[in-house]
């Protein structure tokens, strides 16, 4: 009967378990899962301050030039 | 960049530091295209972008490291995230094909 009675907890405690304390693998495909926009979406405008003095805004180059945007995390780092 | 040029491709590095700070970064490493300074994080979270990152006991919001290709059209036509968007030769060959597709 003791027994059961472990057993019962433990296979509670497995089951639980996920939901409690999610794996640090989860947590990471958490945090990549946020990027909404994929190929064929239309790339939202912006127009934002350049290092070079003019603002850049992107909608300029529709019709005119492909447009690479390099995001990257923190000037002066490797990142 | 030569490629890129010659497929008709514009290129802009985007983070959340001042133009200053952008500025003084794009001497030092040698890039000649603008760097672009989000410092309100509107872009990043416009394209879905903001990463957590954990530092000395506190959390910030920096971009993950992404290239998007954006066609003529403005659609997105390629992503590459994290270590894959370090190495640009994907990215720049989708340039190309774009740039083949749309030549006369």
């Amino acid at each position: 009967m003791k027994r059961s009675v472990i057993t019962a907890a433990a296979l509670a405690g497995l089951l639980l378990s996920p939901l409690a304390m999610p794996s640090p693998a989860t947590a990471q495909e958490n945090a990549m899962a946020t990027t909404t926009l994929k190929v064929g979406d239309v790339a939202p405008n912006f127009t934002l301050p350049s290092d070079q003095g003019k603002p850049v805004t992107l909608a300029d180059y529709r019709g005119k030039k492909n447009v690479m945007l390099a995001f990257y995390v923190l000037a002066f780092t490797s990142g | 960049m030569a490629k890129l040029e010659s497929s008709n491709t514009v290129v802009f590095g985007i983070s959340i530091d001042s133009p200053p700070a952008n500025g003084a970064f794009a001497k030092q490493i040698g890039v000649t295209f603008p760097l672009l300074s989000d410092m309100n994080r509107k872009v990043l979270t416009a394209y879905g972008i903001l990463r957590k990152y954990p530092m000395g006991g506190d959390e910030y919001e920096w971009a993950r490291r992404t290239t998007f290709v954006i066609d003529k059209q403005g659609k997105i036509q390629h992503v590459d995230f994290d270590n894959s968007a370090i190495n640009p030769n994907t990215a720049v060959d989708v340039c190309l094909d774009l740039h083949k597709k749309s030549a006369p």
